[in-house]
């Protein structure tokens, strides 16, 4: 891997969009700063997908079982003991009777999604195609009905409650800004170029001598990691959770949104999560009427219908995402301003 | 004439002192309002329940600030829709309301769904309120020392469950099959409260089903409770599960009577078709044969659907005992410690007490509904006289 300057850039641009996010939560009022926060986990989330769907084009539906699993680990053992034993009577004693801090109980996310994803994809990474799809979907649908059901290891179908709320823009930014740097080193390191290998061509990879299950495995297993360390940040941001929202709403949504910013680059992974999150949680405040100088409301269910169909004329107009598949760059930088004032320039970015 | 300039003098101070008094009541009778900001589901699963709770809840607040407010201050409700109860919109709407200077919250009625904004209020330190909550767990038991601030006006569990018990007892139905929705606390604490009393009672629960909203499984369940031989079915849903439980076992042939708690109540769910043999266990009848005509009123006054509209107006019937109790104050912590010692205190939907561990309703008198066709009436009521230990 080389530091040179416009690899640092590449690095800079995403981690510059969270940290002025994450300081804007500062200027901001609280329901906005909701909104801001969720903007800002959803980066992390989508990055992790990245790591896996982004570098391997191997696509998985089953990506949201680790932020699953990372949230509830998180919460049900950062609950005080002593409300565990009213609210969740039935845990196993292990988990009824500890307590964990903030910090090792985001360790303890990321932990845990890691182990979940090396387990299932030891089999699992010898698919490709519809079949791998299909299957990390079935993992996606296990996950919840374990998580929905099973009172030994969580609320089941009820809300997980009580969860200390630690994840405010400080956190929020640190822990995405983390998951970012992660995604970026393990990019631009020799593993993650043998995946990406991989994803142009697997044959002709295959046949250079990389062992394309061992290097999916390696970034579906880091790929866990990271979406369970975003589960515990998710968690401690709402104070609350339930199986549903970590099912099929989110796999979905932020499936779409790293469709929207660019699948094969991390600057389209962050852009996507930002621009997608923003506007979702615009046009939900616009249902319930808000004033921009003059009152703006929307139709009930205009925010799923104008979702749809700002993802649907992306993928139309710029299939490869708004980054285009392209790292941040100063050049790509100032050819999207060139753009947006009426001028242009010659230069290409960096891919 | 000097006492009687002396006695005009006085006249005039007197009258001075009155109209001085008089405009300092106007004063206050114009003072700053009480704000209520209300977050609830004005279209999604909950909106049957939440928007009737809170149309019931204006009227009474338009009695109230009709005779002079709460010592002399108006109460007003700012509203925020959570849009089907969407777990971070609900908690922005409670930021949102906080923001807007809302003295008390008040949520929707199902302590899952209301979970994101109570702890975003509870959190900031203010009086929260749910007007139809149906569980024990509104409280200190799931929102631990915080929940010494949350409160429902809705019934325990608990008590629901062991009435329902007692009125299928009471008729004479002394086999039961159960089917539980798992999907809410709520749903589960009351099938497991009327299996623990009708067994207590001698009846036996024959065969145990469960579903889940969401999982679409709900026909299973009724394939299987269709081959049990009970004398009732009892199943606790709403939502789309409800009609399809009911018209399920009724397609099969099988008209068992089917009894079901408050969140069977109503008739939005029917279909044009109709359904036969149904009872449900609720607060009050919302088609105007309810025994208290002050209910009926209301009830005509919000076109309630369902008979947890009275719990609106009965949690602002609270809430104003509270504040006066309390001086005035509208700070959670005093409000809060007042309603900790409700004894007996009179709502539109009966007396209402509470205690240090218990922050939702017992003793109710419940109405006991039935459909038939597309038609509910009440007939009968139930006091549950032993609540079992579960949940």
């Amino acid at each position: 891997m080389t530091l040179d300057r416009r690899t640092l850039l590449e690095l800079a641009g995403p981690i510059a969009l969270v940290v002025i996010a994450g300081l804007l939560c500062l200027t901001v009022s609280r329901t906005i700063e909701i909104y801001f926060l969720l903007a800002i986990i959803s980066v992390a989330i989508v990055t992790s997908i990245s790591v896996f769907v982004g570098n391997s084009g191997v696509l998985s539906f089953g990506q949201i079982s680790f932020v699953a699993v990372g949230a509830f680990s998180s919460g049900v053992l950062t609950i005080p003991v002593e409300s565990k034993a009213g609210v969740l009577p039935a845990l196993f004693p292990l988990l009824r009777d500890h307590t964990l801090g903030n910090v090792p109980s985001l360790a303890l996310a990321a932990a845990v999604g890691a182990v979940l994803a090396l387990v299932l994809g030891l089999p699992l990474m010898r698919l490709s195609g519809l079949a791998a799809g299909i299957a990390t979907f079935a993992v996606l649908m296990i996950t919840h009905n374990l998580l929905r059901e099973w009172e030994k290891i969580g609320p089941g179908a009820t809300t997980l409650a009580l969860i200390p709320e630690t994840t405010g823009w400080l956190q929020a930014t640190v822990g995405t800004v983390l998951v970012i740097v992660v995604a970026f080193v393990y990019r631009h390191s020799r593993p993650g170029r043998m995946l990406c290998a991989s994803r142009e061509d697997a044959a002709a990879a295959a046949a250079a001598g990389i062992n394309v299950h061992r290097q999916r495995l390696f970034a579906f297993t880091l790929s866990g990691a990271l979406g369970g360390l975003a589960g515990g940040l998710y968690v401690h941001m709402l104070g609350s959770i339930t199986a549903d929202q970590v099912f099929l709403d989110l796999t979905f949504l932020t499936l779409a949104m790293l469709v929207v910013g660019g699948a094969s680059s991390l600057w389209g992974a962050v852009i996507g999560a930002l621009l997608v999150s923003g506007l979702s949680s615009f046009l939900s405040e616009s249902e319930s009427g808000i004033d921009l100088g003059f009152r703006f409301h929307l139709p009930e269910g205009s925010r799923l219908v104008i979702l749809g169909a700002v993802m649907a004329a992306v993928l139309i107009l710029r299939p490869s995402g708004i980054s285009g598949g392209r790292e941040f760059s100063l050049d790509g930088a100032g050819r999207l301003v060139g753009r947006l004032v009426g001028l242009h320039t010659s230069k290409g970015g960096s891919r | 004439m000097i006492k009687s300039k002396r006695g005009a003098l006085s006249a005039l101070l007197a009258a001075l002192v009155t109209v001085a008094a008089v405009a300092a009541g106007s004063a206050s009778a114009a003072g700053k309002p009480i704000v209520i900001g209300w977050a609830f589901d004005s279209k999604g699963n909950m909106s049957p329940f939440d928007g009737p709770a809170l149309a019931a809840a204006n009227v009474r607040i338009k009695e109230i600030n009709g005779k002079g407010g709460v010592n002399g201050r108006p109460l007003s409700i700012t509203t925020c829709d959570t849009q089907n109860n969407d777990p971070a919109k609900a908690k922005s709407c409670a930021a949102s309301l906080l923001g807007k200077g809302a003295d008390i919250i008040f949520t929707t009625c199902d302590v899952d769904y209301a979970t994101p904004v109570v702890q975003e209020s509870i959190n900031a330190g203010k009086l929260t309120i749910a007007p139809c909550i149906g569980t024990d767990q509104m409280g200190p038991k799931r929102f631990g020392a915080k929940g010494k601030l949350a409160f429902s006006f809705g019934n325990v569990a608990q008590d629901e469950g062991s009435a329902m018990a007692e009125y299928a007892y009471a008729r004479g139905w002394k086999t039961a099959a159960t089917a539980t929705n798992t999907l809410l606390a709520y749903f589960k604490i009351v099938v497991q409260a009327f299996e623990a009393r009708f067994t207590q009672l001698g009846g036996k629960v024959v065969d145990r089903e469960s579903y889940a909203t969401g999982a679409n499984n709900v026909q299973n369940a009724v394939s299987r409770i269709n081959a049990a031989k009970a004398a009732v079915y009892v199943t606790v849903t709403s939502f789309g599960e409800l009609p399809a439980f009911v018209t399920g076992i009724r397609s099969l042939g099988n008209n068992t009577p089917i009894l079901n708690s408050w969140a069977g109540d109503g008739t939005y769910w029917v279909p044009k078709s109709g359904v036969s043999n149904y009872y449900a266990v609720t607060y009050a009848s919302a088609f105007g044969d309810d025994p208290n005509p002050a209910v009926n009123a209301l009830a005509k006054a919000v076109k309630a659907g369902t008979g947890g509209f009275v719990t609106g107006a009965a949690a602002i019937d609270g809430v104003v005992s509270a504040i006066k109790r309390a001086g005035g104050s509208t700070d959670g912590a005093k409000l809060a410690a007042v309603m900790e010692k409700f004894n007996k205190v009179p709502t539109i939907s009966g007396l209402v007490t509470f205690s240090p561990a218990l922050h939702s309703v017992s003793g109710r008198q419940y109405r006991v509904i039935r459909i038939e066709g597309t038609t509910e009436k009440v007939v009968g009521s139930v006091v549950a006289k032993t609540v079992p230990k579960v949940g």
